[in-house]
């Protein structure tokens, strides 16, 4: 391998982060009108540009919620922060939401980060492959005495979100173009994300026991012990139908990929 | 007339596939020969851009066309993202698979730009060991194309036309002659487009792509959100009757007008082929009821 060669790399790639020009400038030509401190700045405003929109598009609600300032201030802390390290920008921002959490003046606000980490969650339902869907015949048409130990495998795009903020309600006010509410920090909210059959990425709430259910399923728990955990939540006469309910429900938006009998 | 070609038979006129455009190439199946798809934008797992993209992959031939391979890096060659890549083109089954001649990234950091390489016989050597490994994993040549550049380095010791055609006759490889990009970097440069026209080895030019660019005056920036220029479509014309009939395509990337415009430049990439090689079949020129029949 070259050493000049990754050295001249090295010294390129540290002027695009820092803007110190020491090292790579004796190795440009003067070169008719323009002179090399513009020649260079053409990469390193590149690089910046197009961070920057990578931020923009993915976190559009963020940004507007964030205003102008805030949000500059953002973007020039994350970039100085994070060079790039990732192969595609898709994934640049996944860094954002922990960002947000730690630095000033952002964590003062946690609701700020947790509606980045929701834009990151829409982004991966998104992307999730494809699998197939099935539906509540599926599981009818298994025996009877398959139900107690079945298991559920859901569709990649479904992804989970706990919050302690309004984050989500924020969110949804400013892609209606509306005025968000206060921050309220006062509770845990649960939200399902998921690509729904029409490539349509949805998102609804869920009651804790909603959450508990499913993260037990994901978990790999069969019926009959989501049943059991529903106690916590229902009478024994009604814990059983309430799970029966949510199946329902999720064979009808999609959610379920495959079942596994025991 | 150019004999000993290495190259594929012509694939006609393409314009690059983009998001924006997704539904109208589904419902309306537009007369555009091929289509050109950005490899990184398809790396994902599913999701809409995987649907389309397998439904107009059943409708049109398509091309892959990567900015992440660093083939001019001194990093290990990222074998996750080439296997990305050859699983992609497993399920796409592309005519061929392009990249640029140029480094992305250095010590895992991503510049997610088209950075300049010294042209140098080190640098030759350097890449064409890199090709060879890219070629042997992918069980195919690539096709390498030229950049876009703002500034020049000491260190070079030949022009960018010969190290080019230096690179591809080392690397066994073939040409994306960007007719754009050459525009760009001879105003930025002051080198006459022509001579590097001249030069190029017509045998390893596989394709050919048109763009438009933003001109600042004293330099020009390469940005893809303009139309293709009038000197640009004579720089073209001019390739054309050195390079012979190459398959060709408008890549545009920003400020995206409507499918119909694109077309109607396409068109005037195939009329101007047209010119020079009259018995040019191309469904691109091709008016609503020819199809029909």
């Amino acid at each position: 391998m070259s050493g000049s060669l990754r050295q001249l790399q090295h010294a390129f790639m540290d002027y695009l982060n820092t803007g110190s020009a020491s090292v790579l400038q004796p190795h440009i030509v003067e070169q008719g009108l323009v002179n090399v401190d513009t020649r260079m700045a053409i990469y390193r405003n590149a690089y910046r540009v197009r961070l920057r929109e990578t931020i923009e598009t993915d976190h559009e609600v963020l940004g507007i919620y964030l205003g102008d300032d805030l949000f500059e201030q953002m973007v020039a802390g994350y970039i100085e922060q994070h060079p790039s390290k990732v192969v595609s920008l898709r994934d640049y921002c996944d860094d954002l939401p922990l960002y947000l959490s730690q630095q000033a003046p952002f964590v003062q606000y946690p609701i700020v980060a947790d509606i980045a980490a929701f834009e990151r969650r829409l982004l991966n339902a998104f992307d999730a492959p494809e699998a197939p869907r099935l539906s509540f015949t599926d599981l009818q048409n298994l025996p009877a005495s398959a139900w107690p130990h079945c298991q559920l495998r859901f569709h990649p795009s479904l992804q989970l979100f706990v919050c302690q903020s309004n984050a989500v309600e924020a969110w949804q006010s400013i892609k209606a173009e509306q005025a968000p509410a206060e921050p309220d920090h006062s509770a845990h909210r649960y939200w399902l994300i998921w690509r729904g059959a029409t490539r349509l990425t949805e998102f609804i709430s869920l009651a804790p026991y909603q959450h508990a259910l499913l993260i037990g399923f994901i978990q790999g728990r069969n019926f009959a012990e989501q049943c059991e955990l529903m106690l916590a939540y229902f009478d024994a006469e009604v814990a059983p139908q309430q799970v029966l309910s949510a199946l329902q429900a999720w064979f009808e938006m999609g959610l379920i990929s495959r079942l596994d009998p025991a | 007339m150019i004999n000993n070609k290495l190259t594929e038979d012509f694939l006609g006129f393409g314009l690059g596939l983009r998001t924006a455009h997704f539904e109208h190439v589904l419902q309306h199946q537009p007369k555009v020969d091929w289509f050109e798809v950005l490899s990184e934008n398809f790396m994902v797992a599913g999701g809409k851009p995987k649907y389309y993209l397998q439904a107009i992959a059943e409708r049109y031939p398509l091309v892959m066309h990567g900015v992440s391979m660093s083939i001019g890096g001194t990093d290990p060659l990222n074998m996750d993202y080439l296997k990305a890549l050859k699983k992609l083109a497993n399920e796409v089954e592309p005519k061929w698979i392009s990249d640029h001649l140029c480094w992305t990234s250095v010590h895992g950091q991503n510049s997610h730009d088209l950075l300049p390489l010294p042209y140098t016989q080190e640098t030759i050597d350097h890449v064409a060991k890199r090709v060879a490994q890219v070629q042997d994993f992918l069980g195919r040549r690539i096709l390498l194309e030229n950049v876009s550049s703002y500034l020049s380095y000491q260190d070079s010791t030949m022009d960018e036309w010969d190290f080019l055609n230096a690179l591809a006759q080392q690397a066994d490889c073939l040409i994306l002659l960007d007719i754009n990009n050459i525009y760009v970097s001879a105003r930025n440069h002051g080198f006459d487009p022509l001579e590097y026209l001249n030069k190029i080895d017509p045998k390893r030019v596989q394709q050919f792509h048109l763009a438009g660019h933003s001109d600042y005056g004293d330099y020009v920036i390469d940005t893809h959100d303009q139309d293709v220029v009038e000197p640009v479509w004579q720089l073209y014309q001019q390739a054309l009757q050195r390079l012979g009939l190459v398959s060709t395509m408008i890549e545009r990337d920003g400020n995206i007008p409507e499918f119909p415009a694109l077309q109607q430049e396409l068109k005037q990439a195939a009329r101007l082929a047209a010119k020079h090689f009259p018995n040019l079949v191309t469904r691109t020129l091709t008016t609503s009821a020819e199809t029909s029949l």
